[in-house]
């Protein structure tokens, strides 16, 4: 019977074409409207690192002033990011799993062979090795730096797959090399694609805009004494001894953001229990007078805290849900219109021996059909409009605004459930007329 | 095989009751020819409808083929109408975007018979009516009477024990008219039960028995006493 009904319905959709094609548009357009809003809401929302998310922490330390806590909060909050010499000890203090700290620098790249002239200005992280594994980038060519490299601060440097493509036309580059302002770095690692939405482990501004291009060992900044005040926020509740890189790298300063990885989430009051004792190991030194108020945030408790996520693309998914149920009446009203002129035929149908429910499968396989027609439609309309944000919002990285295979199955999904769902109604009114009063009319 | 006792139907508005039809009993057996007449408005399309199972009667008993009726389900009225019951309809009631062959082969699909059953049965239906070599061809492209033929093809295919007309010839002229009559006896003198609905006294007096519904009340029509009248 599944083909008949086919066959049916595929007559049936031709002879009331107009209104099957209304409809169908009408659909495609609600679908389009919410899948859009949808899909950018849903990628910059989603857990970046579903696996492991729940045990990579940013790591806070209440490192303010004595006098008054941090930005004057009433609730006590300690700073996002801690200082260079925090860094350093808790990586050396090696309790975690993987220590990730996240810093950087603005220098001029060039190739060995180029002028200066031909130098761009390039942003850098400042990362340790454990970044890689830590966030599972994928690599084109070659790896990570060794763990001596971390330790020792080699100039030794990871590019993104984009960055090889423009210093070396996308030819294994491994063992090249290239000069970040006046010092030289040899390639040991070519990310692949590599796209880490929401980029939770920097700065909360830049959330969703694309990676760094260039990754060195955070230890090779800290010998080079590389730093970039207008790079990134840092805040000071004392100032440095002096105004040399090596006193901003001494002092409390702080501006490097600490993620650790640790074994599993029930390590997490372990490595808590850690920093506080490793906090009143230094408030022994005379640092940290203030509360002990130490944190591990999740990568989504930080950019909840930051407010990263905007409600503004949530609220513009209720609207965009609100207007295809809009749609959906449209189009409801349009099937009604067309089942309408086929009481007739029911009739007739139910005089030969259809029962009800024979007659709600026929009817409801049109309204499927039309709703995965229309699912496609706006599928289409969805990539279209997205394709236009994304031109629209060139800041913004363009992973935000293009579907996943699970999000374009779930538009199909959505129309021809809520088609045949609102097709329900024009489908037992239909039905439901008296055949012995209609069989005069066919 | 077909026994009505007491039945009656009754239409209710919010402010009126319509006595359709009074209390009635009527048997037919198997084979015979009725022939309901009666003036418009009379009741006759009602009684057919409620012989078809297309209506409930308000009151009384109906058996069709030893089963009770009036107990059955939606889903049990289709399948008994399905396999009992053939309808030849005035207006032919042909879809017109089906082509021949799946227009008669309509009730079979209800059936849930195979593609070689159903394929068997309507080539047999289409010739018994002439119209085997038609089976491409759509309903706009046959004459009228061509078209009640392809009805009766429809109402045969299922191999129903009754056959229901209500007023098969009515958009027909004379010619077409009689030879649709002709075919209805020919199906009868086959074996299948017929009650038709007509204007047509002419062709009332054609079938073995005739019932008057007149102002709701159906009576039987002495053939004897009419025909020395």
């Amino acid at each position: 019977m599944f083909i008949y009904y086919v066959k049916l319905a595929c007559l049936s959709l031709w002879q009331t074409r107009s209104l099957s094609f209304l409809a169908i548009l009408i659909i495609g357009v609600g679908i389009s409207a919410t899948m859009t809003t949808y899909t950018i809401n849903y990628m910059m929302t989603k857990d970046p690192l579903p696996e492991k998310s729940d045990r990579v922490f940013l790591v806070r330390l209440n490192n303010w002033s004595p006098e008054a806590a941090y930005r004057n909060r009433a609730e006590e909050q300690p700073p996002t990011y801690i200082s260079v010499q925090d860094t350093l000890n808790l990586i050396a203090q090696n309790k975690a799993k993987r220590h990730v700290p996240i810093a950087g620098f603005k220098e001029m790249l060039r190739l060995p062979d180029q002028n200066a002239i031909d130098a761009e200005v390039s942003m850098v992280r400042a990362t340790s090795r454990d970044f890689f594994s830590t966030f599972d980038t994928p690599f084109l060519y070659g790896s990570s730096w060794p763990k001596s490299s971390d330790v020792s601060g080699e100039q030794v440097v990871v590019i993104s797959k984009a960055m090889n493509e423009v210093l070396f036309s996308g030819e294994n580059s491994v063992g090249r090399s290239l000069i970040l302002g006046e010092n030289q770095f040899t390639v040991v690692g070519v990310l692949n694609e590599w796209f880490l939405l929401p980029r939770f482990y920097g700065d909360s501004m830049r959330a969703f805009q694309a990676p760094r291009d260039i990754f060195v060992p955070f230890q090779t900044q800290v010998n080079l004494e590389l730093w970039t005040s207008n790079l990134q926020s840092f805040e000071c509740w004392k100032e440095p001894e002096n105004a040399t890189v090596s006193a901003l790298w001494a002092s409390e300063c702080v501006w490097v953001f600490f993620w650790v990885e640790l074994n599993s989430v029930d390590e997490k009051a372990e490595y808590l229990d850690f920093l506080d004792s490793y906090v009143k190991e230094q408030q022994a030194l005379g640092r940290f007078q203030r509360p002990i108020v130490n944190q591990l945030q999740t990568g989504s408790e930080y950019l909840q805290e930051r407010r990263a996520y905007s409600s503004d693309s949530e609220i513009a998914v209720w609207l965009a849900v609100c207007f295809l149920a809009l749609c959906l009446l449209n189009a409801m009203s349009i099937i009604m219109t067309k089942f309408q002129g086929k009481t007739a035929e029911v009739a007739l149908r139910r005089a030969v021996g259809a029962s009800s429910l024979d007659l709600v499968q026929q009817y409801a396989l049109e309204t499927s059909i039309i709703g995965v027609i229309g699912g496609v439609l706006g599928l289409i309309m969805t990539h279209l409009c997205l394709y236009i944000s994304s031109q629209l919002y060139t800041h913004l990285s363009k992973d935000i605004m293009s579907m996943n295979v699970e999000l374009m199955l779930a538009t199909v999904i959505l129309s021809t459930v809520s088609s045949v769902l609102f097709g329900l109604f024009p489908i037992f009114r239909a039905i439901g007329v008296e055949p012995a009063k209609q069989l005069k009319s066919l | 095989m077909l026994r009505m006792n007491k039945l009656a139907k009754t239409y209710f508005t919010d402010t009126v009751k319509t006595q359709a039809l009074r209390p009635f009993d009527l048997e037919v057996k198997q084979g015979e020819f009725i022939a309901v007449v009666g003036p418009s408005g009379s009741g006759k399309t009602t009684f057919l409808n409620i012989t078809g199972l297309l209506e409930d009667a308000s009151g009384g008993e109906y058996w069709l083929d030893g089963v009770d009726v009036c107990t059955l389900s939606d889903k049990q009225k289709s399948r008994l109408r399905n396999e009992k019951i053939g309808f030849i309809f005035q207006s032919f009631n042909l879809i017109p975007e089906l082509n021949i062959f799946d227009n008669v082969e309509m009730p079979l699909r209800y059936r849930r018979l195979s593609h070689a059953e159903r394929k068997k049965r309507v080539e047999y239906a289409l010739a018994q009516v002439g119209l085997h070599s038609r089976q491409t061809h759509y309903p706009s492209q046959l004459s009228g009477g061509q078209q009640q033929r392809v009805a009766i093809a429809r109402a045969l295919a299922g191999s129903p024990a009754f056959l229901l007309a209500d007023e098969p010839t009515g958009n027909l002229d004379s010619k077409m008219a009689d030879g649709v009559m002709s075919l209805l006896k020919e199906i009868n003198a086959a074996g299948t039960t017929i009650i038709m609905v007509t204007h047509d006294l002419e062709q009332a007096t054609q079938a073995s028995r005739i019932v008057e519904v007149k102002d709701g009340v159906i009576s039987e029509v002495d053939r004897h006493a009419q025909a020395i009248a």
